[in-house]
């Protein structure tokens, strides 16, 4: 096929060079002199910034580790108490924010909060602060974004373990292995793309998360970031340490794409697919494993949940100032227009990796996927200065009068960041997909006088309809959720749930900010829970 | 193309606020019921705001900038985003400390002290300031916010402009020295950790003592408040830190005259009295009652009038610097 420029090449081009925009706006002022404020912070703090980044990366992945295989492990291959529950109720802490989760934390554990109500009002007054665990800072930051985020380990591992099959399992039986032997020599190993993947998903959001860091004081890379390009004026610096934060996202895409490689996990067309048999566990094993789940269950979703419905219920004049419809009304507006391009285009740009098998088109196909690596806080205002550059140099000079009405404070601007932000998310998923429909399937097709595009209508389409349907509720999800690119660059009156949620929190209104966190959380909830009986269905 | 209709004839004005009450909306629906003015608004953090209304340039449709602390508005300020912001009746209402040429006060805060009566003593207080928390005496007894909160930035601003850069960065190390934990949380949990006995005094802003003693955040946040007094510093000599919440017009400002005419409301007896029961902060204007409970935290105290407000602006780097140098979180 070579490297033909035709539909796909260009197509896959525009999506590469609209996601490469901010990178090149942060790498395009990389020659300004230094500023005093990066000294001061070189003698302070920069050595914090960059710690804290990494304890929280590598306390994250450690939690989101352990409990996303854990847990999907646990509901792929046993039966215990209420396991078909745990299923799709252990997706739903894709429902909570982590700066929510951070919320929830504070309010539950800070001096004279809900703990301190509850043990107030069991046992009479006491000073019982001293001896209520505080959990903010660092350790706030890592239990909010583990629990927030442990998600994408638990989906994507699950769904692997799900295909893998019966021959693994039974592979391990042959060979007289142990449980735990099995386990850790076959089913983990053969899951790995999966969870590597999950785990690069978690460490990107890990490392551009700014709503819970933020909240919690705890200055990394990211925040870091934020100051010197926002409050400093200072894009040396920011580029400065972007280029830190790229550093750490490039060894997790290379982590990613080798692991990949190594593991060429296409599901065996011979042999067929047979229903792998569970293992019904009993006495107290079926306890713990029970106990596991619904731990993680409690944690990751109704501890968050009943804060603040406590709160929303002991406050409910906040309730009542809430436009619930038109905030519904606009988020469901950007997650709608938002995941149809997304996805769209998604399936374009692999569908010509697919049949060009250009290594050309494999550049930009990483190229393109880089936005989810920078922060949304960078991602917009790298846009906004990047509309204003081509205003003021390229628009000007030909006299058309100014774009930025169109760009800056629209809904389109919005989309178009979203799509940066979110590309890989959608690109991720499909790519995932196409990994398990073999080549050979594509051949046959061919053999057969299919043309590519009935190949890719009446085949993949049909064949990746789970990954669609993965891929779109992801991205509601994270739609919903989004916070920062929404909050530089809406329009005017134009709120979401999470923005609203935000400003009420920032200005210490918490328990205002408790009714629009809980219905974010419940319509989002409502989406993993629709998709979640298809996919379990399957 | 409605929109477009409407960008031409609309009587509208655009406001880019960082105050996000809902008592602030609801004033504004005021002024639109009273003027038939529409008001729009983008609410957000300042520096977002500000770098997006200094990226946006003249093409911009924000009309005024309401934010919270001097600091943030003077700068912005010296940045040259602003015009003249001032009119007869501005300028009859508001003291001129209060207010530059392109922007005005709309509220009063004062920073001042919490501390728990149990552990510190009136004889402690006496004429206690500022420059005395630095003092080896309160080792491990001070709890105060981060270096990046722009409250402090405009405390420690103030000291710069009135003991200079120097002796301020030695205050700063002291302070530090005394903080009887890392800084991390708002002021209200500074307040809440002088209460649980972690720290004997908390600098915080006044209105988050009296919205914890309202109520409004719950029966525990009352309890909490109950356990510590507040304390005005610098009573015997220039008086307590003050700071504002307060506006501009801005540069390219579309809609000027609407602009001026919300300011100007902002600036009545009743839209002040209305923001100042919600918020519970001091009113810019005379003859205002404050709420009870800012009342009962004492009205006859000595403001901060001479050091100019102005300054919180210009020093403010300076002011970040000396705090990350003395390793202010």
């Amino acid at each position: 096929m070579g490297n033909k420029i035709n539909f796909w090449f260009i197509s896959s081009l525009l999506i590469s060079a609209l996601v490469a925009i901010p990178i090149i706006t942060v790498l395009g002022s990389f020659f300004e002199p230094i500023s005093d404020y990066y000294n001061i912070l070189k003698k302070t703090f920069l050595i914090d910034y960059l710690t804290n980044s990494l304890f929280l990366l590598i306390g994250v992945l450690f939690i989101t580790f352990v409990i996303g295989v854990g847990c999907a492990y646990l509901v792929s291959f046993y039966i215990f108490p209420a396991v078909n529950f745990f299923k799709w109720a252990l997706i739903l802490s894709f429902a909570v924010p982590a700066y929510i989760y951070a919320y929830s934390l504070t309010a539950f554990f800070e001096n004279y909060g809900t703990v301190f109500a509850i043990l107030n009002n069991l046992f009479g007054e006491g000073n019982y602060n001293a001896y209520i665990p505080k959990f903010d800072g660092l350790l706030g930051a890592i239990i909010a974004i583990s629990f927030s985020l442990f998600g994408y380990v638990y989906v994507l591992t699950r769904a692997s373990f799900h295909y893998q099959s019966q021959n693994l399992v039974e592979l391990g039986k042959n060979l007289g292995f142990s449980k735990k032997r099995s386990f850790f020599n076959i089913i983990l190993p053969s899951a790995r793309p999966a969870i590597v993947a999950g785990l690069s998903l978690v460490a990107m959001e890990t490392l551009s998360d700014f709503g819970s860091v933020s909240y919690f004081g705890v200055s990394t890379l990211t925040t870091g970031i934020y100051s010197a390009w926002i409050s400093f004026d200072d894009l040396t610096l920011a580029n400065r340490l972007s280029s830190y934060l790229l550093i750490f996202i490039i060894g997790l895409f290379i982590l990613e794409n080798l692991s990949r490689k190594k593991a060429q996990f296409h599901t065996s067309s011979k042999g067929g697919h047979r229903t792998k048999t569970l293992i019904k566990l009993n006495g107290y094993k079926s306890f713990l494993a029970f106990i596991f789940c619904f731990t993680i269950f409690l944690i990751s979703f109704l501890f968050p949940v009943t804060q603040m419905l406590y709160w929303t219920i002991i406050f409910p004049q906040h309730l009542e100032n809430l436009d619930v419809f038109k905030l519904f009304l606009n988020t469901i507006n950007l997650v709608i227009i938002s995941s149809f391009f997304l996805i769209i285009l998604a399936f374009i740009s692999n569908y010509g990796n697919r049949v060009s098998k250009s290594k050309l088109l494999q550049i930009l196909n990483t190229i393109s996927i880089s936005g989810y690596a920078i922060p949304g806080i960078i991602l917009a205002v790298a846009f906004i200065t990047f509309i204003s550059w081509m205003d003021s140099n390229i628009i000007n000079y030909f006299e058309m009068g100014s774009i930025k009405s169109f760009f800056i404070g629209s809904t389109l601007g919005l989309v178009l960041v979203y799509f940066i932000r979110f590309y890989s998310l959608a690109n991720n998923g499909i790519k995932s997909g196409y990994a398990k429909i073999n080549y050979s399937i594509d051949e046959g097709a061919y053999l057969l006088g299919y043309s590519k595009f009935k190949t890719f209508k009446n085949i993949h389409v049909p064949y990746l309809k789970n990954s669609i349907f993965l891929v779109s509720i992801l991205l509601t999800i994270e739609i919903i959720k989004e916070l920062p690119i929404t909050l530089i660059l809406r329009p005017f009156n134009f709120e979401t749930f999470a923005t609203k949620a935000y400003l009420f929190a920032s200005q210490d209104l918490l328990e205002a900010a408790a009714a629009p966190s809980l219905i974010l959380i419940i319509i989002a909830s409502f989406f993993i829970l629709i998709t979640s009986r298809y996919i379990l269905k399957e | 193309m409605t929109s477009l209709l409407s960008a031409c004839f609309a009587n509208e004005v655009n406001v880019f606020s960082s105050r996000h009450y809902e008592s602030d909306i609801k004033l504004y629906k005021k002024f639109t019921d009273q003027t038939g003015i529409k008001v729009n608004v983008i609410s957000g953090k300042d520096e977002a705001l500000q770098k997006r209304i200094l990226e946006e340039g003249k093409y911009s449709k924000a009309d005024l900038y309401i934010t919270s602390d001097a600091g943030n508005i003077v700068t912005f300020d010296n940045k040259g985003m602003f015009q003249n912001s001032m009119s007869p009746i501005v300028e009859k209402l508001v003291p001129s400390n209060f207010r530059g040429n392109n922007w005005v006060s709309i509220t009063k805060r004062a920073r001042i002290l919490f501390y728990s009566p149990d552990r510190v003593t009136r004889d402690d207080l006496n004429n206690l300031s500022y420059e005395d928390l630095a003092n080896s005496k309160w080792q491990g007894r001070i709890v105060i916010r981060q270096s990046n909160n722009i409250y402090n930035q405009s405390l420690v601003a103030s000291l710069i402009f009135n003991n200079g850069k120097e002796e301020t960065s030695k205050w700063a190390k002291g302070v530090v020295n005394n903080m009887s934990r890392a800084p991390k949380g708002n002021d209200r949990a500074q307040i809440l950790a002088v209460a649980a006995g972690e720290a004997d005094i908390a600098i915080a802003n006044t209105y988050y003592y009296a919205l914890m003693l309202s109520g409004n955040k719950g029966a525990e946040q009352k309890l909490a408040a109950k356990k510590v007094l507040p304390f005005f510093p610098n009573q015997n000599n220039r008086g307590t830190h003050m700071n504002i919440s307060g506006g501009g017009i801005l540069k390219y400002a579309p809609n000027k005259d609407n602009a001026i005419k919300l300011i100007e409301f902002l600036l009545t007896k009743e839209a002040q009295q209305h923001l100042i029961n919600n918020t519970f902060e001091y009113s810019i204007i005379d003859g205002v009652e404050p709420h009870e409970l800012i009342k009962n935290m004492g009205l006859d105290f000595k403001q901060d009038l001479e050091t100019d407000i102005a300054s919180y602006g210009k020093n403010q780097s300076d002011a970040l610097e000396i705090m990350l140098n003395a390793k202010w979180k």
